[in-house]
């Protein structure tokens, strides 16, 4: 029997922390603790991106996604102060119907991901061309990859108008001065005059 | 590396969307009161898009980009009828959303997820397709809850968010798994790459196109993953729905026609059968339980899912012929569609919703044009004579027949029957009821011709199909 | 040239378009002058243009061109059949459309007369035009798609215009049954032109007798153990559609109701044109009919059934105008004995006089009603003849023409029908010749009846009535006098050229078997159109025709009681005329009580209890039923939903990996 390659045994960890601390996100009762797992199962994805030489994407995962996206969501999560409202109950009364259908999915897929259905022949070379990561994915994201960059950041674009056109609400009771309604105006609109008969004396 | 420059001219009207919608964006954050001027940036950023195809629409077909981007006639057919149908929509729009305080994001979103969809008829890669199909669905579930002070409207964003996440999660790992079953993503280096393919290996492709027809099925409302357009539907502003029930059908039927004829073609016998099934079901589901419905959006939601189990006869039958049926049948439909949603849009004024079938009552007595108009949208859909709808559903039964599946010819004719009824209650709700609300109707004359040249569009192509069944023919190349 | 002649042929046909588009849809903008100046000039255009295009047929001898309008309809592959407009302009086409036009325009014009005081006046030219377009576009389709078109429109037309005075019950109840009748012929019409499309694959006429004579070869099995040619199928078919629309005999019940319609369309419409349209189209068919002795038989009987038994009817008729519509069927049926003879030239040259001396008649008889104050009964007429001149001349002419006295037009052309069913060696051949020999005598004796009747004898209407009687305006007369003029020429003028000359009008426009070619025997018997004459006087159809004019003056001037007493004498004979041989009586019993009663008995049982009961209640409420279950599970929640996916998913996944695997 083969000697397990030491890099085999760091990816199997870092696969197993990874999917448990996922099961952990969607498992967990507190939110706060939910957020905290999914930061595990991004450094645990950061660590086996790493192994598969893919230092740029590894570093960026942990800088973008750990180190502001999730921070901001944690920042989110304590300040809306959700109410840890117990849905135990229902869940488990889901769960045997939930655990029926991952099993049965998960034996389907055994059945048709099995290993020898994968021939690496296809695949692309295991060996990356010379140089540093970040600059041949900048080689190839501006040349040959340049229209779906171009179209991820539009996407982005839309995604940031989608989600400020949602929550942007214009302040309701602001009262604000019309100024060119006020230029606009003509004495008319204004003032009336009004022809009062003057008193005349009784005498 | 070898680096090829492209040709920008294939992307022209994408660029040249992508260059006024920034512009309509710009426009929107530095003028103020800049409704009507958004409106006419946007039909005008629309307008030239599809006179971009229009203009370069031929039969030479190429791919630039990188393989990213294909030039051909099914995109530029398919690019020309997403643009001028969301240019419909956004006609009915117009006093929709100025009288119910709808913001100006909707043209803004409205023109990203246009060209979300153009991205995607003409996209030639996995990542492609994925990017504009995202593209095409993030600025909808935004549209569909911009009426912020509507409940239903946030609870109908939320659900189809949520689906459509899952939707397209499926859709990636199936792409993904063939992805690691081919080594590329480039659709015709993939059809290339199954067909050196050991056999034992297709139960790996027939598991990811599972995942892919489930994804293709959310997008198109197919049963079973029809679920969410009814909800979405009814729950949207009219006005939202009338865009998202018509362009984005036509995107993703070219979507589909990307998927499943460029890159699959050598597993056709697969998702053949797994058509069968979708559009059987969709058949039904649609057709049956639309009869129980009292809201006409609803009603037109069902309606729209067994429209689409027609559609995929077309696209099951696995030629050319049935292709362009297919096609035939889905810009045939997204008139209907787009029409029928801007006659709701059009008889609702600002507190009403002329969403329930009742309120269609006596419609020919308080405006005969009107009613004659809606009741041109019904028989086509329908697919009564001599609306287009019948040609429709006709060109695609043929192809169903011609590949000797008339059990399933028959079955499609036999719901149709039965789908009939609640198109032909709408018209006798009009004609034979009495009015429920005396009132005259007062709606924009813009809108009001634009309803006239849809629904007498259906009548004219019925009766002259020769031209769009011509192009429909190009773009197979037949 | 050809793109040329192609814009002529198209300014032929859109012009009446044009006219009753305008007349129609602007009718309240441009007044009644603006609708009768906009029609007439349209259908002048279009008279003008069509002569231009004889000149180029005739005179410059240019050859049959077939234009392409416009495809309608062509899917190469996904939809691999070709519907189109076209125009087929050859000899036949072009004699059509100048007889068309020709009548059509002075109808237009005597109509501005007729109608002066009515309130759909504009609808009235909106309708006549129309019709003008849809016979147009009948003679010269190129396809059967655009002759069914052509057919359907005429036939439309003619039935909003029986209707034209819609309030008047024997108005409506004539148009439902031209209506209905018409429905039975045009059904075996569009059934023989689906066998054509299932055998040929092509609705060009050009495509279709190209396979003429494998239609013939090939057999079709309609009963069990019989075996029908298919081009005997598609002749019968199509002729039972000629039945129809040309009023043979059974289907020709509706012609006489038809004249409740305005006596300009009776003139045009029912008299000269619409109902010639059979004729035409028999003609046109001559390369299938050529190759079906049955179909020719079964014209010929038919057509000569008619031309004896309707005249005969035409004798005991009192409304002016009916006679002159039963001498039409009469006339019809003539034709249909040339068609069936294989004298197909003659039928249609017959076709061509009778158009202007039938359409003379009718606006005659259309005057003498307006003198009358719209009484139609000749019973109470008499004595016209010093009131109106103008119009006893006229009539005059038309009734001589009709009862074929040489030199009128009418002589030429019926007796050489008359020669060739005697010629024929067609199976009832021998049949029809003693037909139309009776017919001959019978014609001369109800036309010559009422022409008696109407304007000699003594005035049998109130003193007051006849001191009013006066000659109709200009606009009335003068297209009788302008039908008149080729009522008396055409005949002589056009019998060479017609029948027997090297290049006939019809040239190749049809096809004759050598073996059928019953004109080419009697070409060896001609000597000119005035030698004819003379000969006519040896002739027994001469002689009976002079002896139908005898009885007719015997009986109606000199004895009037003779009528009255034979009547009697003869009650049981009588009542057969008078009840129209029964058919309307059989109509009545058998198709209209028969199919109201099955019609009942199909609604109580068949439609309330099995279909309305069981299958439209039954499946509307199961469907309802199960609707509304299945929309429960619409239940709104998003959990629900993606539940509903997920399983969809799962159960997708099964079928595929269980198929893949047992694979």
């Amino acid at each position: 029997m083969n000697p397990i390659p030491i890099s085999m045994l760091i990816f199997y960890l870092f696969a197993g922390i990874a999917v448990l601390s996922a099961i952990m996100v969607i498992a967990s009762n507190n939110p706060v603790r939910g957020v905290l797992f999914l930061v595990v199962t991004f450094i645990a994805s950061s660590g086996m991106w790493m192994m598969a030489q893919a230092e740029f994407l590894s570093l960026i995962l942990v800088l973008v996604y750990v180190g502001a996206v999730m921070t901001l969501f944690l920042f989110v999560v304590m300040m809306i102060n959700i109410e840890l409202t117990s849905q135990k109950r229902k869940f488990s009364y889901y769960l045997p119907f939930g655990a029926g259908i991952i099993l049965l999915l998960v034996l389907m897929m055994l059945i048709a991901l099995h290993p020898q259905y994968f021939s690496f022949g296809s695949m692309p070379s295991g060996v990356l061309p010379k140089g540093a990561n970040t600059e041949l994915l900048g080689k190839v994201l501006y040349t040959n990859y340049a229209y779906p960059f171009i179209v991820a950041g539009v996407l982005l674009l839309t995604a940031i108008i989608a989600a400020i056109s949602l929550v942007h609400r214009r302040p309701r009771d602001c009262k604000s001065q019309q100024v060119t309604e006020q230029i606009k105006t003509r004495r008319e609109l204004r003032v009336r005059i009004v022809n009062l008969p003057s008193e005349k004396k009784e005498d | 590396m070898n680096f090829q420059f492209p040709h920008f001219s294939a992307a022209l009207p994408e660029i040249f969307l992508l260059s006024m919608t920034c512009l309509v964006l710009l426009t929107e954050l530095f003028m103020k009161y800049s409704r009507s001027v958004v409106y006419v940036l946007s039909q005008v950023a629309l307008l030239g898009t599809a006179i971009l195809f229009i203009l370069g629409f031929n039969n030479i077909s190429y791919t630039t980009f990188n393989g990213h981007l294909i030039f051909d006639a099914l995109g530029s057919l398919l690019g020309i009828f997403i643009c001028i149908i969301a240019c419909i929509a956004f006609i009915y729009a117009k006093h929709y959303t100025r009288d119910r305080n709808i913001p100006n994001e909707y043209y803004i979103l409205g023109l990203f997820s246009t060209l979300g969809m153009l991205v995607m008829v003409t996209a030639q890669s996995f990542l492609m397709i994925y990017l504009g199909l995202e593209l095409l669905s993030l600025p909808l579930y935004a549209m569909v809850a911009l009426q912020k002070d509507s409940p239903t409207a946030t609870e109908a964003a939320m659900k189809y968010f949520v689906m459509g996440a899952i939707a397209s999660g499926m859709l990636l790992y199936g792409l993904s798994l063939l992805y690691g079953v081919s080594g590329s993503l480039n659709l015709p280096a993939v059809a290339s790459a199954i067909t050196t393919m050991p056999e034992k290996q297709h139960l790996v492709l027939v598991f990811a196109l599972v995942f892919v027809i489930a994804g293709l099925g959310f997008k198109l409302a197919a049963a079973p993953f029809h679920m969410w357009a009814p909800d979405v539907y009814t729950g949207a502003p009219t006005a939202v729905t009338a865009f998202l029930a018509s362009a984005p059908k036509i995107a993703a039927l070219g979507m589909a026609f990307r998927l499943l004829i460029t890159a699959l073609p050598q597993i056709v016998s697969q998702w053949h059968e797994l058509l069968i099934i979708l559009s059987v079901l969709s058949i039904t589901i649609g057709n049956v339980i639309a009869i129980a419905q009292s809201n006409l959006k609803r009603m037109l939601a069902y309606s729209a899912i067994a429209h689409i189990g027609y559609m995929l006869l077309g696209l099951l039958s696995g030629n050319a012929q049935g292709y362009s049926a297919a096609l035939f049948y889905i810009l045939v439909y997204s008139i209907m569609s787009v029409g029928g949603f801007g006659m709701i849009v059009l008889l609702s004024r600002r507190g009403f919703e002329a969403e329930n079938i009742e309120d269609f009552k006596g419609l020919n007595s308080r405006n005969p044009w009107l009613a004659f108009m809606m009741m041109l949208l019904m028989l086509s859909m329908a697919g009564v004579p001599p609306t287009v709808g019948f040609f429709a559903k006709l060109l695609v039964l043929k192809a169903v027949v011609q590949t000797q599946m008339v059990w399933l010819a028959v079955f499609a004719v036999l719901l149709a029957i039965v789908g009939a009824f609640y198109y032909l209650r709408v018209i006798k709700t009009m004609y034979f009821d009495a009015p429920g609300d005396p009132t005259p109707i007062a709606c924009a004359s813009d809108t009001r011709l634009m309803i006239s040249i849809n629904s007498l569009a259906l009548l004219v192509l019925g009766i002259f199909p020769g031209a769009l069944l011509e192009v429909c023919r190009v773009a197979f190349g037949l | 040239m050809n793109q040329y002649l192609y814009h002529v042929v198209l300014g032929i046909v859109l012009a009446p378009l044009a006219g009753s588009l305008i007349a129609g849809l602007f009718r309240n903008q441009i007044g009644r002058l603006g609708a009768q100046y906009a029609t007439i000039l349209g259908v002048f255009i279009s008279f003008a243009l069509s002569l231009f295009v004889a000149k180029a047929i005739w005179l410059d001898g240019i050859s049959p061109k077939d234009f392409l309008g416009y495809i309608w309809m062509s899917g190469n592959t996904i939809f691999p059949f070709t519907f189109k407009v076209g125009f087929l302009i050859d000899r036949l086409s072009a004699l059509m459309m100048v007889v068309v036009t020709f009548v059509s325009l002075l109808v237009h014009i005597y109509s501005i007369g007729y109608m002066a005081d009515d309130d759909g006046y504009q609808r009235f030219f909106s309708y006549i035009s129309l019709f003008t377009f849809a016979m147009l576009m009948l003679v010269t389709a190129d396809n059967f798609l655009q002759l069914f078109f052509g057919w359907e429109g005429v036939g439309l037309v003619s039935y909003l215009l029986i209707g034209f005075w819609f309030k008047k019950e024997s108005a409506i109840q004539g148009n439902l049954k031209a209506f209905l009748v018409n429905r039975v012929g045009d059904f075996g019409f569009i059934l023989g032109i689906a066998v054509i499309f299932t055998y040929v694959g092509n609705l060009d006429y050009a495509a279709v007798f190209s396979h003429a004579t494998e239609l013939a070869a090939d057999k079709i099995s309609l009963f069990s153990g019989t075996s029908w040619s298919v081009v005997t199928v598609i002749c019968i078919l199509l002729f039972v559609g000629a039945m129809g629309k040309s009023a043979q005999v059974p289907l020709h019940v509706w012609l006489p109701e038809s004249m409740e319609g305005p006596t300009p369309i009776s003139a045009l419409i029912h008299a000269a044109t619409m109902v010639t349209a059979g004729v035409f189209m028999v003609a046109r068919m001559s390369p299938l009919y050529e190759l079906s002795q049955t179909a020719l038989t079964l014209v010929i009987v038919i057509g000569a059934t008619g031309a004896l038994f309707t005249g005969l009817l035409a004798i005991v008729m009192n409304d002016i105008k009916r006679v002159v519509a039963y001498s039409t069927l009469s006339q019809l049926g003539y034709m249909m004995v040339a068609m069936g003879a294989s004298a197909y030239s003659a039928g249609i040259f017959h076709l061509a006089t009778h158009a202007c001396f039938k359409a003379l008649l009718f606006l005659g008889a259309g005057s003498v009603i307006m003198a009358m104050h719209h009484e139609q009964d000749m019973r109470k007429m008499g004595g016209l003849w010093k009131r109106m001149p103008i119009t006893y001349i006229c009539f005059l002419i038309g009734t001589l023409a009709l009862c074929a006295i040489p030199p009128f037009a009418g002589f030429y052309s019926k007796d050489t029908i008359i020669e060739a069913a005697q010629l024929s060696t067609i199976p009832g051949a021998s049949y029809a010749y003693y037909c139309v020999l009776i017919g001959a005598f019978v014609t001369a004796l109800y036309s010559f009846r009422a022409f008696f009747l109407t304007f000699h004898g003594k005035p049998r209407m109130d003193h007051h009535t006849f001191e009013h009687v006066h000659e109709t305006p200009w606009v009335v007369w003068v297209p009788l006098v302008l039908l008149a003029i080729p009522s008396v020429l055409l005949g002589a003028f056009l019998i060479s050229p017609m029948l027997y000359d090297t290049h006939t009008v019809l040239g190749n426009s049809v096809t004759v078997l050598s073996q059928h070619n019953v004109l080419a025997e009697m070409k060896h018997e001609f000597h000119g159109a005035l030698a004819m004459i003379p000969h006519a006087l040896l002739t027994v159809t001469f002689w009976l025709v002079i002896a139908g004019i005898f009885v007719a003056w015997l009986a109606y001037i000199k004895m009037p009681n003779l009528p009255g007493w034979f009547a009697q004498r003869f009650s049981l004979l009588y009542r057969v005329f008078v009840d129209k041989y029964g058919f309307d009586a059989l109509n009545q019993m058998v198709f209209v009580k028969g199919t109201k009663n099955f019609g009942n008995a199909l609604f109580k049982i068949g439609d309330r209890k099995i279909i309305d009961g069981f299958f439209v209640n039954g499946s509307g409420i199961s469907v309802r039923w199960i609707a509304l279950r299945a929309r429960l599970a619409e239940s709104g929640y998003l959990y629900h939903y993606v539940t509903a996916m997920i399983l969809g998913l799962l159960i997708f996944l099964f079928i595929m990996l269980t198929s893949g695997v047992i694979d």
